[in-house]
C-alpha cells in the first residue's frame, strides 16, 4: 500500500506543471504580502489643515496616528484639495476651519455642534459616511475639552482659575485606552493578529484552491480508472483507493497552504493550523470523492468547478460575510476549515460532515455496483 | 488549408458534442448567480433601507446609565440605520451568532459601570465580530468601536476634571447636581457629533457607479474563470494527436488556430448565456444601475460589444494555460489559481483604489486589469486606444506562446 502511494508521489512529483502549480500558491501569497505593506485605504482623504492653528494640528495628528483603514494626502491649500478631489486622486478633502481653536472656543461656550470642518466629496458613500464618524471622533477629543474649560470658567463661575491649572486637572483625570476589546471565539485577542485587509482573503483564496487540488486528483483517479490503472481492483474497493490516491495530492498542497498561509502572514500557531488543515485535507477528500461518484464521468466533473468556484467564493468567508445561507454554506469544505482557525467547534463539525461524507459515498458507491 | 479546414470543422464537431452539459452547466452557473442575487436583494444586504446588522449585547443591561446609553443609540444616534442592539443571554447569543443570525456579539462585563464610573475602565467590552479570521468587516467595526471609546472616555476625562475642579474649590456638595448637568450636556453634543462637518457633494464622477462597477467585474469574472467551465474541452486531448495532425499537413500554428477559434466559440456561447438573466433583469427593472436608470438593456447590448475584444483575449490566456500544463489536472489549477488571483488583484473582489500603489501598479498592467480598463473606458465613452492596444498585444502575446508550446510538443512527440 505505501510502496503504491510512494509510487504516485513519485509520479506526480515529476510533473512540471504540478510543481509550478504548488509553486505559484506561496509566491502569491509572498507577493501579496510584500505589496500590502505599504499604505492603502478604503478611501483616500485629501488633508488640508492650517499650520498655525494648533487644534486643527491635533486633529490631524489623531488622524494619521493610527493604523486606520483610510489613507490621507496632506495639502497646504484648500483648491489643492479640491483640485485632488476633482481628477479622483482623492474620494473626499477635509478642508479645516482657518481659525478652528476660536471658532470651537465660541461653540463649546454655546454648547453648540456646528461645522469645522468642510467635507468636500465626490460622490456620497457608505466608506466617507465612515470617514466623517471617524473625523467627529477626531474632533471631540479637543471639543470636549473646550466645553470642560468652558463649563468650569461660566458655569461653575470659576473666571480667573488659569489655563495651566485647568490643564493640569484634566489630564491628572484623564482616562486613556479603549473600553472596547475584539476576541475571536476562542478568546484570543484580535490584536494579537497583525496584517492588513489586503492580506486577509489570502487564507480563503488558498482554501479554495486547496479544494480545487482534491478535484484534480479525483479527475486524475478517473483518467487513470478508465485507462485500467485499476482494473485488479474490485470496484467495491475503489471508494477507498480513490481515497488513498487522492490523499497523495492533498499531502503536498497541505504543506503547501501551511507554508503559504505563513508567506502570507495569517498563520497562528503551528499547532492549531496543523490539525485544522488535515481536518480539513480529509473533509475535501471526501467531498471531492461523493462529487466524482455523483458525476461518473471527468466531463461532468469539469463542468461543475466554475459553479462550485463561484459558490465557495460567495458564501465561505473570503472576500464577503454573508449572515444568510448557512444551509448552502455548511455544503463547503472550506467554509468550515476558515472557521475552525479561531473556533474548536467547527473543527468538530468538519470532522462529523466528513463522516457523513464517507457514509454516503459508500452508500452511493454501493448502488451504483447493484446498478451496474 | 483544405486539411486546417477539415481539422476545424472537426474542432467545432468535437464541441458540438459538449454543447448541451455546457447550456445545462451554463444555466446551473446563471441561476446560482440569479438566486444569490435575488436572495441579497429580497433578505441581505442589499435589501430596500439597506442592512441593519444585529448585534447581541450579552451581560448585565440593568444598570441605568447603561440602559439609557443603548436605548440613546437606538433612538437617537445615526447609528440606529445601521446598527440594532438586542440584549440576550449567553447561550442565546451563542446560538444566534452560530446561526448567522447575528453581525457580533458584545459581551458587557458586570462590573463595568463601576469600572467606568471610578474612571478605572480595567473592564473592557469584548466583542466578537465575524466568521473565521478578521477581515474588512471587523476592521471597520474596529473604527467604530474605537470611535465609541473615544467619546465615552473623553466625555468622562471632561466630567471627571469638573468633578476634581469642585472638589479642589471646596464645592464637594454640587457635584453630583453638576455631574447630571454636564452628563446630559455632553450626551447631547456627542448624538449630534455629524454636525461637526459640512459635506459638499460634487456630484460627478470620473469612474463608475459601485453598481456598475461590479456588474462589470462580475462578468469579467466569469468569463475569466470560464476556463474551469470549459475544462471538458481539453480532456482526453493524447499528446500523440499533434504529432498525428502535424503529420496530416496541419502544422502548430493552424492546429491552434482552429482550436483557439473553437474554444472562443465555447467562451461566447458562456457570455451569452450570462448576458442573457442580466439583460432580462435591466428590462424588468430587477437590477438597477444608476448610469442606465431608464433605458432598459439597451446601453447593456452595447457595453456586451465591448467585451466581445477582451473575451477573444481571456479565450486566449485560458487556451494557453492549459497548453502550457501538463495535462487537465495542472490545467485546471492554473485556471482557477490566475483566476482568482488576477481577478483580486485587479479590483473584481475589492475596488483596486483599496490597495496599495505598487499592487494597484501590478494589477492594472495584468490581462485582467486591462480588460477591466478596456471596459471601463468603453462604458464611459473615453478613449480605449491604449488599453485596446494592450489587450491586442496580449492575445497575441498568448497565442504565439501557445503555437510555440504546441510547436516544441510536435517535436518531442
Amino acid at each position: 500500500m505505501f510502496v503504491r502511494l510512494f509510487l504516485l508521489q513519485k509520479r506526480l512529483l515529476k510533473k512540471y506543471s504540478f510543481l509550478v502549480m504548488l509553486c505559484l500558491a506561496p509566491l502569491f501569497a509572498a507577493g501579496i504580502n510584500g505589496l500590502a505593506k505599504e499604505q492603502s485605504g478604503i478611501a483616500t482623504i485629501a488633508l488640508c489643515v492650517p499650520e498655525e492653528d494648533p487644534v486643527a494640528g491635533e486633529v490631524a495628528d489623531r488622524l494619521l496616528a493610527g493604523e486606520g483603514v483610510f489613507c490621507y494626502l496632506s495639502c497646504e491649500e484648500e483648491a489643492e484639495a479640491r483640485a485632488l478631489v476633482e481628477s479622483g486622486e482623492a474620494d473626499a478633502a477635509w478642508i479645516f476651519s482657518g481659525d478652528m481653536e476660536e471658532e470651537m472656543q465660541k461653540l463649546a461656550e454655546k454648547r453648540r455642534v456646528r461645522p469645522l470642518v468642510t467635507v468636500v466629496e465626490r460622490q456620497d458613500s457608505v466608506s466617507l459616511t465612515l470617514g466623517r464618524e471617524i473625523l467627529s471622533g477626531a474632533i471631540y477629543p479637543a471639543f470636549s475639552y473646550a466645553v470642560y474649560e468652558s463649563y468650569v470658567r461660566k458655569d461653575l463661575g470659576l473666571e480667573e482659575i488659569t489655563e495651566e491649572r485647568l490643564r493640569q486637572t484634566y489630564e491628572s483625570v484623564a482616562v486613556e485606552g479603549s473600553l472596547f476589546q475584539m476576541v475571536y471565539p476562542d478568546g484570543t485577542p484580535g490584536e494579537n493578529e497583525d496584517f492588513t485587509y489586503v492580506q486577509a482573503p489570502l487564507r480563503g483564496i488558498l482554501a479554495i484552491w486547496f479544494t480545487f487540488v482534491g478535484f484534480s486528483a479525483t479527475l486524475v483517479f478517473m483518467q487513470d480508472e478508465s485507462r485500467g490503472v485499476y482494473g485488479r481492483i474490485p470496484v467495491a474497493k475503489r471508494l477507498f483507493v480513490s481515497y488513498g490516491a487522492c490523499a497523495v495530492f492533498l499531502v503536498d498542497a497541505g504543506v503547501v497552504l501551511l507554508l503559504a498561509c505563513r508567506l502570507a502572514g495569517v498563520f497562528t500557531d503551528w499547532k492549531r493550523e496543523v490539525i485544522s488543515c488535515v481536518v480539513f485535507a480529509c473533509c475535501v477528500l471526501a467531498f471531492v470523492n461523493l462529487l466524482r461518484l455523483l458525476c461518473c464521468t471527468p466531463q461532468r466533473m469539469g463542468m461543475l468547478l466554475l459553479p462550485l468556484g463561484a459558490v465557495m467564493l460567495a458564501l465561505c468567508p473570503v472576500f464577503l460575510n454573508l449572515q444568510y445561507f448557512r444551509a448552502g454554506k455548511m455544503l463547503l469544505p472550506p467554509w468550515y476549515y476558515l472557521q475552525s482557525i479561531h473556533n474548536t467547534r467547527y473543527l468538530y463539525e468538519m470532522a462529523v460532515y466528513t463522516a457523513v461524507l464517507i457514509l454516503i459515498s459508500a452508500l452511493v458507491q454501493r448502488l451504483q455496483n447493484r446498478a451496474g | 488549408m483544405r486539411q486546417a479546414g477539415a481539422y476545424f470543422f472537426a474542432q467545432i464537431k468535437r464541441a458540438g458534442r459538449l454543447l448541451p452539459g455546457l447550456l445545462i452547466v451554463n444555466l446551473c452557473v446563471c441561476a446560482c448567480v440569479g438566486a444569490l442575487a435575488y436572495l441579497l436583494v429580497t433578505q441581505g444586504a442589499l435589501a430596500a433601507g439597506g442592512t441593519r446588522y444585529r448585534i447581541g449585547m450579552v451581560g448585565d443591561l440593568s444598570d441605568s446609565y447603561l440602559g439609557f446609553g443603548i436605548q440613546a443609540l437606538q433612538t437617537m444616534d445615526d447609528s440606529r440605520l445601521m446598527i440594532e442592539l438586542v440584549g440576550m443571554t449567553e447561550e442565546e447569543a451563542e446560538e444566534a451568532f452560530s446561526r448567522g443570525d447575528l453581525y457580533a456579539v458584545v459581551r458587557v462585563p458586570d462590573d463595568l459601570m463601576e469600572s467606568i464610573v471610578s474612571g478605572e475602565n480595567d473592564r473592557l467590552i469584548t466583542y466578537t465580530a465575524g466568521q473565521g479570521q478578521k477581515g474588512l468587516g471587523t476592521m471597520v467595526m474596529g473604527e467604530i468601536v474605537d470611535l465609541a471609546s473615544t467619546l465615552v472616555t473623553r466625555s468622562q476625562s471632561a466630567i471627571y476634571g469638573v468633578q476634581r475642579v469642585l472638589a479642589e474649590e471646596g464645592r464637594g456638595e454640587e457635584i453630583a447636581w453638576e455631574t447630571d448637568r454636564l452628563n446630559l450636556m455632553l450626551i447631547n453634543l456627542v448624538l449630534s457629533r455629524s454636525g461637526f462637518s459640512e459635506v459638499e457633494v460634487l456630484g460627478y464622477s470620473q469612474g463608475l457607479s459601485m453598481e456598475l462597477y461590479y456588474l462589470s467585474a462580475i462578468i469579467l469574472l466569469m468569463l475569466l474563470l470560464s476556463g474551469l467551465l470549459n475544462s471538458a474541452f481539453f480532456a482526453r486531448r493524447p499528446a500523440a494527436l499533434s504529432g498525428f495532425v502535424r503529420a496530416r499537413g496541419v502544422g502548430a500554428v493552424w492546429q491552434i488556430l482552429c482550436e483557439y477559434l473553437t474554444y472562443l466559440l465555447l467562451l461566447l456561447l458562456d457570455l451569452f448565456c450570462l448576458a442573457c438573466p442580466i439583460a432580462l433583469g435591466l428590462e424588468q427593472k430587477l437590477i438597477s444601475v444608476p448610469e442606465w436608470e431608464g433605458m432598459g438593456a439597451e446601453p447593456f447590448r452595447g457595453f456586451l460589444l465591448s467585451l466581445l475584444p477582451v473575451a477573444a483575449m481571456f479565450a486566449a490566456l485560458q487556451f494557453f494555460l492549459y497548453e502550457a500544463a501538463e495535462g487537465i489536472v495542472g490545467g485546471i489549477l492554473l485556471q482557477m489559481l490566475c483566476g482568482v488571483g488576477m481577478g483580486y488583484l485587479s479590483g473584481y473582489f475589492y475596488p483596486s483604489a483599496f490597495f496599495p500603489e505598487r499592487m494597484r501598479l501590478v494589477g492594472e498592467n495584468l490581462p485582467s486589469g486591462v480588460a477591466q480598463r478596456f471596459v471601463e473606458n468603453g462604458i464611459l465613452g473615453e478613449s480605449a486606444r491604449y488599453a485596446g492596444m494592450a489587450v491586442f498585444l496580449y492575445l497575441v502575446f498568448f497565442l504565439v506562446l501557445a503555437i510555440a508550446l504546441r510547436h516544441r510538443k510536435i517535436l518531442t512527440v
